[in-house]
C-alpha cells in the first residue's frame, strides 16, 4: 500500500528544519555540515516522493545532482574545517570571524 | 551662396596691385629673419620697400581712378579662401587715396626712424614690425570684402600692439600694448558680428554684394550693422567710450605714434565708415549715431588736450579730436569732407609727431613741457617744423588743415546737424588753445629742463636723416590743402572723389560757407589769444615756472583723470569679469561643482560603513537572516499575494 | 592593411621600449619620434582604406574594423603630429617608459578615431586613459589627480559601454561608424543618447563636468598634457560628430538649447577663470574649456558651415593647445616653475622661444589670418545663420576676454623687466623649435587656406 504524499511531505518539512535549527543553533562547524547534508536530504526525500507520485523520472534525476553537489560542498566544507583547525586549534564558528566587515 | 555677385572694380590682372601690397610683407620676413645680418641696413631695406611700394601705388593711379565698364576702379581677384567667400585686391579712389598716404608718409616716417632708432638693440625688429603694419595696413585698405578688411583690421591691431610695447621690459610700455590690443578687439568682434548679419542676408562678405541691395536687410538690421561696424570704427579710432587706449599707446617710439596712432591705421575707422557709405546713407539712424559721437570725440579730445603736460599726449588727444572731425564728416554723409580731413591730418600731424620727436630726442627723452622750454632758440628748425604744423591744424586760412576742417564743419551744417556744426566751431577755438599752448610752453621763455638741450650733440644722431622727412612733410603740410581743395565743387579733391560718392544735391543752409569759415576763424583768433595771455607775454615767460606749477595743482579732477573714462571702464569691465572669474575658481569649481562630488562620495561612503556593519563575520547569524529572508519570502507568497499557484 | 598596421606600430613601439635593456634618454627619444613619425606617414597615406575583421555575431554584430572617415582622417593626422612634436621635445627622467607611455596613448586613440565599430570605440575609449593615469602616478607627485582623472573618465567611460552595449541590442550592430544609412529610434533611443552624451560631456570637458580637467593638465608633464590637450579632449567632440550627430540627430536637434546653453557657459566661465589664474598651465587649460564650448555650439547647431568651421576649430585648437602646452612645459624646464607672479622679463634673453610662444598665443586668441580666427568665424557665420544670435554676441564676448587673458599669460611670461632670482638659460634649441615649428606652420597654413580641412564635410552633412 503506497505511504500517502503528505507523510513524505511532512517527514521532509521536519528534517528540513531539524537542518536549519542545526546550523542556527550549532557551533561546531562538523555539525553544521551534518545540517546541511539533513536539509539536502530533506529535499531529495521530497524529489524521490513526487517522482513517485508523478511518475515523473526528472526528479530522480534531480536528486542525482543534488547528492554530487552534496558530496563536492561536504569535501569542500571539510577542507576548510581541517585547514581552520589547523591554524587556529579551534572549532568554534563563533570565533572563526575573518569575513567580519 | 547662388546669389549673382556684384564685384566693385573692373576684373583685371593688375600684378603691380599685388606687388605693391606684398613687398611690404617681404620686406617684414627678411627684417626679421635677417635682423642680425642686417644690422643697420634693414632700415634702408625697410625704408626701400615702403618706398618702391609707393612708387607702384603712384604707377597704379591710372588703374585705381579708371571707369570701366559702369566699375570705378581696379579688382584683382586673388584665391578662394572657403567655398563661396573669394579674396581680392580692390583699388578704387578711396583705396588709392588711403594707399598714397601709408606708403607716402609711411616711407618719409621709415626713413626718419633710421635716425630716431639709431643704436637701439632690436634695431632690425623695429623695421620688421613697421614693415608688417604697412603690409597689414594696406591688406586692410586694400581688401574687396569684409573678410579680408577684417584680417587687415586685426594686424594692424597686432602691429600696433608690437610697436607700443615695442620696449616690452618697461612694464607700463607692455601694459599699454595690452590694453590697446584688447580694446582694438571689441571693435574686430564687433565687425565680426557685422559679417555675420551680411553673409545671413546676401550670402557674401564682397563688397559689391554688400552695398549693392541695401534694401535687403531691412531698416532695424541695417542700424544693427551699422552699429556694429561703428564700434569696430570707434575703437580703431579711438572715439568716446573706447578712446583710452590712444594715449596711452604713446609708450611706443614717436615715429610708430606718427604712423600708426596719427597719420594712418587710427584713421581706418573713417576709412570703413567711407567705405560702407551706401549703407550709411541708407540709414540716418547710423549716420546720426556716428556724427554724435564723433562731435563728441572731437570736443571732448580737444578739452582733455588743455590740461595735459606730455607733448606726445597733448597730441595725441588732439589726433583723438581731429579724428573726431573726421568721423563726424562721413558719419553725417560728408565723406569727401571727412576724407579730406584725413588727407591733410596725416601729413600734419605726422609733422607735429616728427617734429616733437627731434625735441624728444635731443633732450634725451624727456617729454614733460613744464621741463622744456626756449626751444625756439636752440632748435629753430623743430620750432619752425612744429609752429606750420600748429597754423596747419588750428585752420589758419591758407594752411592744409583750414580747407579740410571747413569743409567738415560746414558739412554737417549742410547734411542738417546744427549741433554738430557748433561742437566743431567749438573744438576749432579750443585747438587752437592747446596747440598754442603747446608751442609757447616749449618753445618761448627759458629752458627749464636739466638735459643736453643741442641735438648736434647727442651721442647717436646723424640731424639729417631726421631732418629731411621733417622738411619734406612742412611743404604738403602748408600748402598741399589749397592746391587740391581750393574752389568748392570744381577743386581737382571734388572731381577725384565726385565718382565715388556721387554728387549730393543739398538745400542750401541759412549759413554761407564764407560766413563759416570767418566764425571759425574768430574762434581760432580767441583760443590763440588765451593762450598768448596765459603763456606768451613778457611776464607769463618771465614767472613761467612757478604759472606751471600753480597750473598742475590747481587742474581741475574731473580733466586729470580724464573725465573717469578709465575708472569706469575698468570697474564695470575689467573689475567684473576679474571678480566673475575669482568667484569660479574659489568657490564655484571647489566648493559647488566638486562639493557635489564629494558629496556624492560622502553618501556612497556612509551607506558602505551601514551596509557594512551587517557583516559580521558570525556563520550563524547568516544562517539564520537566511532563514528569516526565506521565511519572510513564503509568508509574503502565502498571505499577501493570495497563495503560490 | 596599412590602416590597421597605423595602430599596431606605436604599440609595438612601446612593447620594444619597454624591452630596451638601458634607459638611455636619446636612444628612448630617437626611436620614439621614429616611431611616432612613421605613425604619421602610415596615417598620412592609408588615406581611407579599411580593414575589417568579424569579432561578435550574438547578441549584436561586432567588429574589428578600421578606416578613416574624413573626419577622422583630420584628428588622426593631427594626434599623429602632436606626438612626433611632443616625443621629440621629451626631456623628463626615466625617457624610456614615458616614452612608452606616450606611444601606448597615440596607438589607444588612433584605435579610437579610425574604429569604424562602436564597441571596439567603447573599449579604446577605456584603453586610452590608463597609459594617462600612469604617467599622473609615475611622473608626477600628487597622486590624487590621477584618480580623479581615472574616476571622472572610467564613469563616463561605463556609461559609453552602457549606451554600446543597448545600441547593439536595438540595432543589432555596432559596425556603424561612418555608415549614413543608420538612425536609432524607439523608446530606448533617448537614454542611449543621453549615455553618449555625458559621456562625451565629461571627456570634452564641458562645464559644470569639468573639474577633473585643470588639476589633470596642470599635472601631467608637458609633452603628454600637449597629446591629451590637444586631441584627447577631442575624443568627446569627434564622438558627438561621428555617432550622436551621425545616428541621433532628432535628439540632438532636441537637446540642441541645452547643449548651446552649456557650451556658452563653459565658454564664458572658462574664460573668466583664465583670466585670474596665476598658474600659465591652468590659464591653458582653462582657456581649452572655453574653447571646446564653442566647438559643442557648433555642433549642436549643427548647419554645414558651423561644423564645417568645428572641423577647422578641433584642429585649430589641437595646434595650438599643443603649442602652448609644449611651450609652456620650455619655460618650466627652464625657470623650474610657471607661476605669473614669478616669472617675466624671458623675452629679452629668449627671443625665439617668445616668438614661438607669441604666436601661439596669438593664434590661441583668434588674431585674424590664423587658424583660430578662420574656425571661429565660419562656426560664428554657421551659428547666426541659423538663428541663435544670442550664443554669437556670447562668444564674441569670450574672444575679447580670451585676448586680455593670453595677453596677461604672454606678457607675464615673455615681457616687463628681468626677475633677478630666475635662473638665465639658453634659448630654444634646434631639436625644440623643430618641436614646435610644425605646430606653427600648420596655424599659418590652415589660417591662410583652410580649404582641405573644409571638404571633409562636404559628404556628411546633408
Amino acid at each position: 500500500m503506497p505511504v500517502a504524499i503528505g507523510n513524505y511531505i511532512a517527514l521532509s518539512a521536519v528534517m528540513f528544519f531539524l537542518g536549519v535549527a542545526g546550523v542556527i543553533l550549532r557551533r561546531n562547524p562538523l555539525v553544521t555540515l551534518m545540517s546541511i547534508e539533513l536539509m539536502f536530504n530533506a529535499a531529495n526525500l521530497l524529489f524521490m516522493a513526487f517522482a513517485r507520485a508523478w511518475l515523473a523520472n526528472a526528479g530522480q534525476v534531480f536528486a542525482f545532482l543534488v547528492i554530487t553537489v552534496a558530496a563536492a560542498e561536504a569535501a569542500i566544507g571539510l577542507a576548510i574545517v581541517v585547514t581552520t583547525f589547523r591554524d587556529e586549534k579551534n572549532v568554534d564558528v563563533d570565533e572563526i570571524r575573518l569575513m567580519r566587515g | 551662396m547662388n546669389a549673382v555677385h556684384h564685384v566693385m572694380g573692373a576684373d583685371g590682372s593688375y600684378p603691380l596691385l599685388v606687388a605693391l601690397w606684398l613687398l611690404p610683407l617681404a620686406g617684414a620676413i627678411a627684417c626679421w629673419a635677417f635682423g642680425p645680418q642686417l644690422k643697420t641696413a634693414a632700415g634702408w631695406l625697410a625704408s626701400a620697400v615702403v618706398g618702391a611700394s609707393f612708387v607702384l601705388v603712384a604707377l597704379s593711379w591710372g588703374a585705381g581712378t579708371q571707369h570701366a565698364g559702369g566699375a570705378l576702379g581696379a579688382h584683382q581677384a586673388l584665391f578662394s579662401w572657403i567655398p563661396g567667400f573669394d579674396l581680392g585686391l580692390l583699388l578704387d579712389p578711396l583705396s588709392l587715396l588711403w594707399a598714397l598716404i601709408i606708403t607716402g608718409v609711411g616711407f618719409l616716417i621709415h626713413f626718419y626712424s633710421m635716425g630716431y632708432m639709431d643704436g637701439d638693440r632690436a634695431y632690425a625688429r623695429f623695421f620688421a614690425y613697421m614693415n608688417f603694419f604697412v603690409f597689414a595696413m594696406l591688406t586692410l585698405v586694400l581688401s574687396d570684402n569684409f573678410v579680408g578688411l577684417l584680417v587687415g583690421w586685426g594686424l594692424v591691431g597686432l602691429a600696433s600692439y608690437f610697436l607700443i610695447g615695442f620696449w616690452f621690459e618697461r612694464p607700463i610700455a607692455a601694459a599699454a600694448a595690452r590694453k590697446a590690443f584688447v580694446l582694438n578687439v571689441v571693435g574686430d568682434v564687433a565687425i565680426m558680428f557685422a559679417i555675420f548679419a551680411i553673409v545671413a542676408t546676401v550670402h557674401s562678405t564682397a563688397f559689391g554684394d554688400a552695398f549693392s541691395a541695401t534694401g535687403a536687410y531691412g531698416p532695424g538690421l541695417l542700424f544693427v550693422i551699422c552699429v556694429a561696424l561703428f564700434i569696430g570704427a570707434a575703437a580703431k579710432s579711438a572715439q568716446i567710450p573706447l578712446h583710452t587706449w590712444l594715449p596711452d599707446a604713446m609708450e611706443g617710439p614717436t615715429p610708430v605714434s606718427a604712423l600708426i596712432h596719427a597719420a594712418t591705421m587710427v584713421t581706418a575707422g573713417v576709412y570703413l565708415i567711407a567705405r560702407c557709405a551706401p549703407l550709411w546713407n541708407a540709414s540716418h539712424d547710423a549716420q546720426l549715431l556716428a556724427g554724435t559721437i564723433g562731435g563728441l570725440t572731437a570736443v571732448a579730445g580737444a578739452i582733455l588736450g588743455c590740461a595735459q603736460w606730455d607733448i606726445k599726449r597733448i597730441l595725441a588727444y588732439s589726433t583723438m579730436s581731429q579724428i573726431g572731425y573726421m568721423i563726424m564728416g562721413v558719419g553725417v554723409g560728408a565723406y569727401e569732407g571727412g576724407v579730406a580731413h584725413f588727407f591733410t591730418h596725416a601729413f600734419f600731424k605726422a609733422q607735429l609727431f616728427l617734429a616733437s620727436g627731434l625735441i624728444i630726442h635731443a633732450l634725451a627723452d624727456e617729454q614733460d613741457i613744464r621741463r622744456m622750454g626756449g626751444l625756439r632758440t636752440k632748435m629753430p628748425f623743430a620750432f619752425w617744423a612744429i609752429l606750420t604744423g600748429v597754423l596747419s591744424i588750428c585752420g589758419i586760412p591758407g594752411f592744409s588743415g583750414f580747407f579740410s576742417k571747413d569743409r567738415v564743419i560746414y558739412g554737417a551744417l549742410q547734411h542738417g546737424h546744427p549741433w554738430l556744426y557748433a561742437a566743431g566751431i567749438v573744438t576749432a577755438g579750443l585747438t587752437a588753445y592747446y596747440m598754442f599752448r603747446l608751442l609757447f610752453v616749449t618753445s618761448l621763455g627759458e629752458y627749464r629742463g636739466d638735459a643736453a638741450s643741442d641735438s648736434a650733440h647727442h651721442p647717436h644722431a646723424p640731424a639729417w636723416i631726421m631732418g629731411v622727412p621733417v622738411g619734406v612733410l612742412i611743404v604738403p603740410t602748408v600748402a598741399i590743402g589749397g592746391v587740391l581743395m581750393f574752389g568748392g565743387d570744381d577743386s581737382p579733391w571734388a572731381r577725384y572723389f565726385a565718382p565715388q560718392f556721387g554728387a549730393q544735391s543739398l538745400p542750401a543752409p541759412a549759413i554761407s560757407e564764407g560766413l563759416t569759415s570767418i566764425v571759425v576763424l574768430l574762434f581760432v583768433i580767441a583760443g590763440f589769444a588765451i593762450a598768448w595771455w596765459r603763456y606768451a607775454t613778457k611776464a607769463a615767460q618771465a614767472d613761467a615756472v612757478a604759472r606751471l606749477a600753480r597750473e598742475s595743482a590747481r587742474m581741475p579732477a574731473l580733466l586729470t583723470n580724464l573725465f573717469y573714462f578709465d575708472a569706469v571702464l575698468d570697474l564695470l569691465f575689467v573689475r567684473s569679469a576679474q571678480l566673475f572669474g575669482t568667484l569660479s575658481a574659489r568657490v564655484f569649481d571647489p566648493h559647488i561643482i566638486d562639493g557635489a562630488v564629494r558629496e556624492l562620495a560622502f553618501v556612497t561612503r556612509t551607506a558602505g560603513v551601514f551596509v557594512q556593519s551587517l557583516e559580521t563575520g558570525l556563520v550563524r547569524a547568516y544562517a539564520l537572516i537566511l532563514a528569516l529572508g526565506a521565511a519572510g519570502f513564503i509568508v509574503y507568497y502565502a498571505l499577501v499575494a493570495g497563495g503560490l499557484h | 592593411m596599412l590602416v590597421l598596421a597605423s595602430i599596431l606600430l606605436p604599440i609595438a613601439g612601446a612593447a620594444l621600449l619597454s624591452a630596451l635593456p638601458r634607459d638611455d634618454r636619446n636612444v628612448s627619444r630617437a626611436i620614439g619620434t621614429l616611431v611616432a613619425a612613421a605613425t604619421f606617414f602610415m596615417v598620412l597615406f592609408a588615406g581611407n582604406q579599411e580593414w575589417s575583421f568579424r569579432w561578435l555575431s550574438r547578441p549584436f554584430v561586432a567588429a574589428f574594423h578600421f578606416g578613416a572617415t574624413p573626419v577622422s582622417f583630420w584628428l588622426s593626422l593631427m594626434l599623429a603630429l602632436c606626438t612626433v612634436c611632443a616625443i621629440a621635445a621629451t626631456k623628463l627622467p626615466r625617457t624610456r617608459g614615458f616614452t612608452a607611455h606616450m606611444l601606448m596613448l597615440e596607438g589607444s586613440m588612433l584605435g579610437l578615431f579610425l574604429t569604424r565599430d562602436l564597441l571596439t570605440f567603447a573599449l579604446f575609449w577605456d584603453l586610452m586613459l590608463i597609459p594617462v593615469f600612469f604617467v599622473l602616478v609615475g611622473w608626477s607627485d600628487r597622486p590624487a589627480t590621477a584618480w580623479r582623472y581615472l574616476i571622472y573618465n572610467f564613469s563616463a567611460g561605463l556609461l559609453l559601454l552602457l549606451a554600446t552595449a543597448a545600441f547593439g541590442i536595438i540595432y543589432g550592430s555596432t559596425d556603424v561608424i561612418g555608415r549614413s544609412d543608420v538612425h536609432l529610434l524607439g523608446s530606448w533611443a533617448p537614454w542611449i543618447f543621453a549615455g553618449f552624451t555625458v559621456a562625451f560631456l565629461v571627456k570634452t570637458p564641458v562645464w559644470p563636468l569639468h573639474t577633473w580637467m585643470p588639476p589633470t593638465y596642470a599635472d601631467l608633464p608637458a609633452p603628454m598634457v600637449a597629446v591629451v590637450g590637444a586631441v584627447q579632449s577631442k575624443a568627446g567632440l569627434y564622438g558627438f560628430i561621428a555617432i550622436a550627430l551621425a545616428f541621433m540627430p532628432d535628439y540632438l536637434r532636441q537637446y540642441s538649447g541645452l547643449l548651446i546653453a552649456l557650451g556658452a557657459i563653459s565658454l564664458v566661465y572658462g574664460a573668466a577663470v583664465a583670466l585670474v589664474q596665476q598658474d600659465a598651465k591652468r590659464i591653458v587649460a582653462y582657456s581649452s574649456l572655453s574653447h571646446l564650448g564653442l566647438i559643442l555650439i557648433a555642433i549642436a547647431v549643427g548647419n554645414t558651415l558651423a561644423l564645417q568651421g568645428a572641423m577647422v576649430y578641433i584642429v585649430a585648437h589641437g595646434l595650438f593647445s599643443a603649442a602652448l602646452f609644449m611651450l609652456v612645459g620650455y619655460v618650466e624646464e627652464r625657470e623650474g616653475t610657471r607661476s605669473l607672479v614669478r616669472l617675466g622679463g624671458l623675452g629679452k634673453t629668449n627671443p625665439r622661444l617668445a616668438g614661438a610662444f607669441c604666436i601661439a598665443c596669438l593664434a590661441a586668441l583668434g588674431l585674424p589670418g590664423l587658424a583660430g580666427f578662420v574656425g571661429e568665424l565660419i562656426i560664428l557665420i554657421g551659428v547666426y545663420q541659423a538663428g541663435y544670435v544670442w550664443p554669437a554676441i556670447v562668444t564674441l564676448v569670450s574672444i575679447v576676454l580670451a585676448s586680455a587673458y593670453f595677453l596677461r599669460l604672454y606678457q607675464g611670461i615673455m615681457n616687463g623687466p628681468e626677475v633677478e632670482d630666475l635662473p638665465v638659460r639658453h634659448d630654444l634649441t634646434w631639436v625644440e623649435g623643430l618641436a614646435v615649428a610644425p605646430l606653427l606652420a600648420g596655424l599659418v597654413l590652415v589660417g591662410v587656406q583652410p580649404h582641405a580641412i573644409l571638404t571633409a564635410f562636404a559628404g556628411i552633412v546633408k
